[in-house]
C-alpha cells in the first residue's frame, strides 16, 4: 500500500524565476525508509515543505495515505499535519522551557488531548527511544543525541502516517549521528512507520531502503536501492 | 474533517507559564496597566465617596424638604408661613429662621458669629441635640436666652473662662443667657445655618438684635414622597410678591443637579484614567510584539506540529489579556490604597465602590484584548518555513 504519492509537483518562487520543482514525481510504499538526496538548491527542502503541508504547490498532486491534500486552508493544513505527519529537524527545535516529555507531547497538546493522556503517551514514546530516565529533564540538560531522540519521540507521539526528517543527523557528530540513524531504522522496522529523510550525507543515505535523488528540481530516474 | 482544538484552560496555563518565564518584562508591561487602572479606580472611588458624603447631608433632613429664602433684607411672616404649611395637605412642619452675622462677646472675647433666630421646630427639622444644658423651648418665647454651637462655644471661651450653660454673652449689645450647647451637627444640604458655628436665639426676639423683622427663610418638611418640585412652585406663588421675591429650593431637584454634576465629573475622571490606560495598553502591545518576535521559532514549530493559526492567535491573545487583567487587579488594590490615603487628607470616610473595582479590572482586560490583538494576529501569520529555517 502506498502512503505517499507525489505527482508532477511544480513550484517556483516569484515570477521570472526558474522552477524550484519541475514535475517532481515519486511515491513511497508503507513502511519505506527513503533518503532524499541532492546538492543544495536542488529543491529538497521545497519538496519536503510541500509534502509536509507547510507550503502549497503551483500545480501537481500530493496524496498522503489516500487523502488528497491539495488546496487546503491554513487551518485544515494544520489539522492534517498534526494527524498525519511527524517532523524531525536538523536543529531539533525543542522548546527550552518545557521538559522532555512536555516537548514530546506537543503534537498531542495541539490535538486537544488531555494532560494525563498526553503525559502517558509521551512517556511511553520516550521509553521507546531510550530516554525514560530523562523525561523530566529540560533540553539544556540533554546531549545533542538525546535532544534529537526527544524530537523523534515528538514526531512519533501522534501516531503519524509519515515522518519527514530534515538532516536529522546534520548537527550531530558521526557516532551520535549513527546512533540516531540506527534508532530511526529500528523504529521504521518495529513500528512500520514510513520515513522520508533529507540528507546530503551519502553514508546515511546508504543506510536507507531507497534513495531518491533530486537535481535542479527534477527527481532522477531510480537507482538500485541501497 | 472534524473540528477540535486546545481548550482555553490549557492555553491559559501555557500563557501563565510563559509570563512567568519572561519575568521582569511581564512585570513591566503589567505596571503600565496597573498605574492606569489604579488611577481610574482611585479617582472614581474618591468621586463616589464625595457623592456619598453629599447625599449624606440629606440623611437627617430627608429629601422631602423645601427651603424658602427671601431675597435681600425683606422678611417673611412666620405666622403666615405656619398657616400656609398647616393648610397644605402635603405640609408637615415649618421651621422659620432669621440669620445675620453679629458681634458676640463673652467676657473680654468678642468675635463675629452667625446668629440665627429659630423656633423650637428647628431642632426636630435638622436633628439638633443638646450637648450641655438644653435646646430652645416654646416657653422661651422671647426670653434673652441663647444656645451655642459647639465651635461657637469654643471660640468664645477663654482659658479658665469656659463658655457654657449659665454663661452670659452679649449679642449685638444685648445680654443673653446661655442655656445650652448643641452636639456636633453635620451640615444640612438645604439649611444656610452652620449649626456648629452659630448662636441660636429665639426667633420671636431676634428682631431686637437683627436689622430685619420676621424670618429671612424657612425650612418646610413635606409628607414622604411628596412632589417637592410642585410644592416649590406652590410656595413660590403663595409667598412671592413684587416687593419681596422669594427663592424656593427643593431637595430632590438639588440632588438631581448634584448627581448630574457628579456624572460629569465622573466622565472627566474616566477620560483621564482612560488615557493612562491607553498608555498601559501600548506597553502591553510592545511587550507582546517583542514576545512574538522572540518566540518566532516556537510559533513556527507549533504551527508545524499542528497548531492552527486561530490557536496561535488565541495563545497570544490570552497572554495579553492575562497580563492586562493582572495589572487591572493589582490596579484595583493600588487604587484602593490611594483612595484610603486620600481620605486621610479629605473630610471623607473611606468607602469602597465595588462597581468601580469591577470596572477597573474589566476595562484593563479589554485593553489587553484590544492591544493584544495585533501582536496575536501577526503571530498567527508567521510562516513556519521561515521561522524554522536555518539558525
Amino acid at each position: 500500500m502506498v502512503v505517499l504519492v507525489v505527482k508532477a509537483l511544480q513550484k517556483s518562487y516569484g515570477q521570472g524565476q526558474g522552477a524550484v520543482l519541475d514535475k517532481a514525481s515519486f511515491h513511497l510504499p508503507r513502511g519505506a525508509f527513503a533518503a532524499l538526496v541532492g546538492p543544495s538548491g536542488s529543491g529538497k527542502s521545497t519538496l519536503l515543505n510541500l509534502v509536509g503541508l507547510l507550503d502549497g504547490a503551483d500545480s501537481g498532486e500530493i496524496v498522503i495515505d489516500g487523502t488528497r491534500v491539495g488546496s487546503l486552508s491554513p487551518t485544515e493544513a494544520a489539522w492534517l499535519r498534526n494527524e498525519m505527519i511527524g517532523f524531525v529537524f536538523q536543529s531539533f527545535h525543542l522548546l527550552s522551557r518545557l521538559t522532555a516529555w512536555e516537548n514530546a507531547a506537543l503534537p498531542l497538546f495541539h490535538r486537544g488531548v488531555g494532560r494525563d493522556e498526553r503525559k502517558a503517551r509521551a512517556l511511553a514514546m520516550l521509553d521507546r527511544v531510550g530516554l525514560a530516565d530523562r523525561a523530566c529533564h529540560r533540553p539544556e540538560q540533554l546531549s545533542g543525541g538525546q535532544r534529537q531522540r526527544v524530537a523523534i519521540a515528538r514526531a512519533l507521539v501522534g501516531d503519524p502516517r509519515l515522518i519527514l526528517a530534515d538532516e536529522p543527523t546534520g548537527n550531530l557528530d558521526s557516532v551520535t549521528g549513527l546512533q540516531v540513524m540506527n534508532l530511526l531504522r529500528e523504529l521504521n522496522r518495529d513500528l512500520g512507520v514510513t520515513i522520508l529523510m533529507v540528507t546530503h550525507d551519502h553514508d546515511m543515505a546508504r543506510l536507507c531502503d531507497r534513495v531518491i535523488e533530486i537535481r535542479d528540481g527534477r527527481i532522477l530516474p531510480q537507482e538500485a536501492a541501497g | 474533517m472534524k473540528t477540535r482544538g486546545v481548550g482555553l484552560v490549557e492555553l491559559a496555563r501555557e500563557a501563565l507559564t510563559n509570563l512567568r518565564v519572561q519575568g521582569r518584562r511581564s512585570v513591566l508591561a503589567l505596571l503600565g496597566v496597573l498605574i492606569g487602572s489604579a488611577a481610574i479606580v482611585a479617582l472614581m472611588n474618591i468621586a463616589h465617596i464625595a457623592q456619598m458624603e453629599a447625599l449624606n447631608s440629606f440623611r437627617q433632613t430627608g429629601v422631602d424638604l423645601l427651603s424658602v429664602q427671601s431675597d435681600g433684607l425683606a422678611s417673611l411672616d412666620p405666622v403666615l408661613i405656619d398657616r400656609l404649611v398647616r393648610d397644605d395637605p402635603e405640609g408637615v412642619l415649618a421651621a422659620p429662621f432669621a440669620i445675620t452675622t453679629l458681634d458676640v462677646s463673652a467676657g473680654a472675647r468678642s468675635t463675629g458669629i452667625m446668629v440665627a433666630g429659630v423656633t423650637p421646630a428647628m431642632a426636630g427639622m435638622v436633628g439638633l441635640s443638646a450637648a450641655g444644658g438644653r435646646l430652645l423651648r416654646e416657653v422661651d418665647d422671647c426670653s434673652p436666652v441663647a444656645v451655642l454651637g459647639q465651635k461657637a462655644a469654643a471660640d468664645l471661651s477663654a482659658p479658665g473662662a469656659a463658655v457654657g450653660p449659665g454663661s452670659l454673652v452679649r449679642i449685638g449689645g444685648y445680654g443673653f443667657t446661655v442655656v445650652g450647647t448643641t452636639a456636633a451637627t453635620a451640615p444640612q444640604a438645604l439649611s444656610p445655618i452652620q449649626f456648629d458655628t452659630a448662636v441660636l436665639i429665639p426667633l420671636a426676639c431676634a428682631r431686637r438684635v437683627m436689622p430685619q423683622e420676621g424670618a429671612t427663610g424657612v425650612l418646610i418638611r413635606l409628607l414622604p414622597g411628596a412632589d417637592t418640585g410642585a410644592a416649590a412652585a406652590r410656595y413660590t406663588a403663595a409667598l412671592s410678591t413684587p416687593q419681596m421675591p422669594v427663592r424656593v429650593e427643593d431637595a430632590k431637584s438639588m440632588i438631581q443637579a448634584m448627581k448630574k454634576q457628579m456624572a460629569m465629573l465622573g466622565g472627566v475622571l474616566i477620560a483621564i484614567g482612560s488615557i493612562s490606560l491607553l498608555v498601559g495598553g501600548v506597553g502591553v502591545m510592545n511587550v507582546m510584539l517583542m514576545t512574538v518576535m522572540e518566540r518566532r521559532r516556537e510559533i513556527g514549530l507549533r504551527a508545524a506540529l499542528g497548531a492552527t493559526p486561530g490557536e496561535i492567535r488565541m495563545m497570544f491573545l490570552i497572554e495579553a489579556v492575562i497580563l492586562a487583567l493582572g495589572g487591572g487587579l493589582l490596579g484595583d488594590v493600588l487604587g484602593l490604597a490611594l483612595t484610603w490615603f486620600a481620605t486621610l487628607f479629605l473630610p471623607f470616610d473611606f468607602a469602597i465602590n465595588w462597581v468601580v473595582l469591577f470596572l477597573g479590572a474589566g476595562v484593563a482586560a479589554s485593553v489587553g484584548l484590544m492591544f493584544g490583538l495585533y501582536p496575536a494576529i501577526s503571530a498567527s501569520r508567521i510562516s513556519p518555513i521561515e521561522a524554522l529555517r536555518g539558525d
